[in-house]
């Protein structure tokens, strides 16, 4: 780094000199609180778990197992056909609710981009920062008020041809509450990559004959895959934690990993089951989106090569 | 013809703009008109009249209003902690090359990676193993720890921003590592470490997942004791509280706004 070199100034030289031994011996002061928080209150307590979920569980022993032998019962039981039905029942609903939301946030984006009135670039910006500050209760609360069977719960139940206390219908407004949350995150990362596209190259190819949607299909939006690409990673990941979403709205007839961990402590307290689950979710979070992002940043750089 | 296809999907595009917006805005409304509505129980939308009688079964719980103020106290000493040592960490990493730095900065990145209720049976476990039984205490710990990533990436994108030759020319005319610090970098850092505490401090009083975990019956949260209303009982009490709550939000949009503006949110970008 250019900045760290030494002046040639002598009277600055010194004071550099001086600051730097000063800084080293400081380093370890300012980086102290941070590392002793992080790695006694996060890394531990995982350390912790990853441990607790290795025990056998000793029923009617609240506040887990201390001494209990060691087994692998409790990530045998993962694979059991119910277990797997709620894996696959949670990445399904974060992958339709992550490609929903981002088909939805994409021309909200493209607005706050493209506008031409100040006015409504800040508006669309707050509304956006506002709903992704809004408490996931309010979030939840009222997409029950609205969707739910006091609102239009039974009319759009009727048109999908399924009852409103079903669990399809269960399903549906969980979807709708992920799409929800993500459509503000999403709309706000891509809006960053498609305003540094310039507007030139979809005139020139306009210019060129191609019809508009032809011009947006082929220069627009390649050139924005790598926000739509992160905001993709981003809510994917966040759904697929979700927690509060599928607890309230799915009503018990729904229920994600998150929420299977938190029974296994509130209405079970089998402590090494829990922390099985949580370490499956915590694979599945970490596999998946890393996995996706390395196979679609590869799919990308292909394409653009191509 | 080429005109006509053209229209066509610029229609489609604006309706899917309309509807994304009403599918955004609708459910809020409903929420704000139906804690207005004078009905003694939930009937369905719109009110046929309206009253307070919901603001006044919300800040008349006394379970409503303790959490408010357990979630505010602690919303507030977690943001401190949380921005201190989160600036602290930030000057280190923006200063200084040493070994191990990208560790340490996806160490401190890293809470938003794990999920919230991962983390939350982490420090439950560990804390009963340590014979922590104090709620709030195990509630900071757990709203400081969430909420690093948000502080420290503030600071360290406020920070990146300052010119070194400012803290060299402070130095130069005498001033000391201290001195510099106060006079200069905090200066010139503080709207971009005081808009992570926002996000921190909305993160902390929203948090469901990890808190639902840690509380006691003498630290319940807010949010905490909302959930627990909604999952008994779908009464309108919680509209008037999510009312509330979305107003505070309207409140922390317009302070992040003054202080350092919602266009740069998402950056200016090349061609605007």
């Amino acid at each position: 780094m250019s900045s760290a070199e030494i002046p040639s100034d002598p009277v600055l030289a010194s004071g550099m000199k001086r600051r730097r031994k000063f800084l080293s011996y400081n380093l370890i002061v300012l980086l102290l609180p941070g590392i002793v928080l992080l790695v006694l209150l996060l890394l531990l307590p995982l350390a912790t778990i990853v441990v607790e979920s290795f025990r056998q569980y000793v029923p009617g022993r609240v506040g887990g197992s201390f001494d209990a032998p060691f087994t692998l019962a409790n990530y045998v039981a993962l694979f059991h056909p119910v277990y797997i039905n709620y894996l696959t029942t949670m990445l399904w609903c974060a992958s339709i609710a992550t490609l929903t939301a981002l088909v939805m946030s994409y021309p909200i984006a493209y607005l706050i981009a493209r506008t031409k009135s100040h006015t409504i670039r800040i508006a669309v910006i707050g509304l956006l920062v506002g709903l992704l500050f809004l408490s996931a209760l309010v979030r939840v609360y009222s997409l029950e008020l609205s969707f739910g069977s006091v609102g239009l719960g039974r009319t759009i139940a009727t048109l999908m041809g399924i009852s409103s206390n079903s669990s399809s219908y269960a399903i549906f407004l969980v979807i709708i509450g992920l799409i929800h949350h993500s459509i503000p995150l999403a709309a706000l990362l891509m809006t960053s990559t498609i305003q540094n596209i310039n507007p030139r190259l979809v005139e020139a190819s306009q210019a060129l004959g191609a019809p508009l949607w032809r011009a947006h299909l082929s220069v627009t939006l390649p050139l924005s895959m790598p926000g739509v690409l992160s905001a993709f990673l981003v809510c994917y990941t966040i759904n697929l934690s979700a927690f509060v979403v599928p607890m309230i709205l799915g009503k018990g007839k729904i229920q994600f990993l998150s929420n299977l961990v938190y029974d296994r402590y509130a209405e079970l307290a089998n402590f090494p089951s829990g922390s099985a689950i949580a370490m499956q979710l915590l694979v599945v979070t970490l596999v998946i989106t890393y996995g996706i992002g390395w196979v679609l940043r590869r799919w990308t750089r292909e394409g653009a090569g191509a | 013809m080429t005109r006509l296809v053209d229209d066509f999907w610029k229609m489609a595009a604006l309706g899917l703009l309309a509807v994304t917006l009403v599918f955004l805005i609708g459910p809020l409304i409903v929420a704000v008109s139906m804690s207005l509505d004078a009905r003694g129980y939930l009937a369905p939308f719109p009110p046929k009249s309206l009253s307070l009688r919901w603001y006044a079964a919300f800040f008349g719980n006394e379970v409503f209003v303790f959490g408010l103020r357990n979630s505010l106290i602690l919303g507030f000493s977690a943001t401190l902690i949380s921005a201190a040592a989160g600036t602290l960490a930030a000057l280190a990493l923006v200063n200084h090359d040493f070994r191990g730095k990208p560790l340490l900065s996806a160490l401190f990145l890293s809470p938003l990676i794990f999920p919230a209720v991962v983390v939350g049976l982490a420090l439950l476990i560990f804390f009963s193993r340590l014979g922590i039984f104090n709620g709030f205490f195990r509630l900071l710990c757990a709203h400081v720890v969430v909420t690093i990533p948000f502080t420290v990436r503030a600071a360290l994108a406020s920070l990146a921003g300052i010119r070194r030759s400012y803290v060299e020319a402070a130095m130069s005319l005498g001033a000391n590592e201290r001195q510099a610090f106060w006079d200069i970098t905090f200066p010139l850092a503080k709207t971009g470490i005081f808009a992570g505490c926002i996000f921190a401090f909305a993160y902390s009083l929203d948090d469901v997942a990890v808190s639902l975990f840690l509380y006691d019956t003498n630290s319940t949260t807010l949010p905490v004791a909302l959930v627990g209303h909604m999952r008994a009982d779908f009464d309108l009490s919680v509209a008037a509280a999510a009312t509330f709550l979305a107003l505070i939000t309207v409140l922390l949009i317009v302070i992040l706004d003054r202080i350092v503006g919602l266009d740069r949110v998402v950056g200016q970008g090349l061609y605007r």
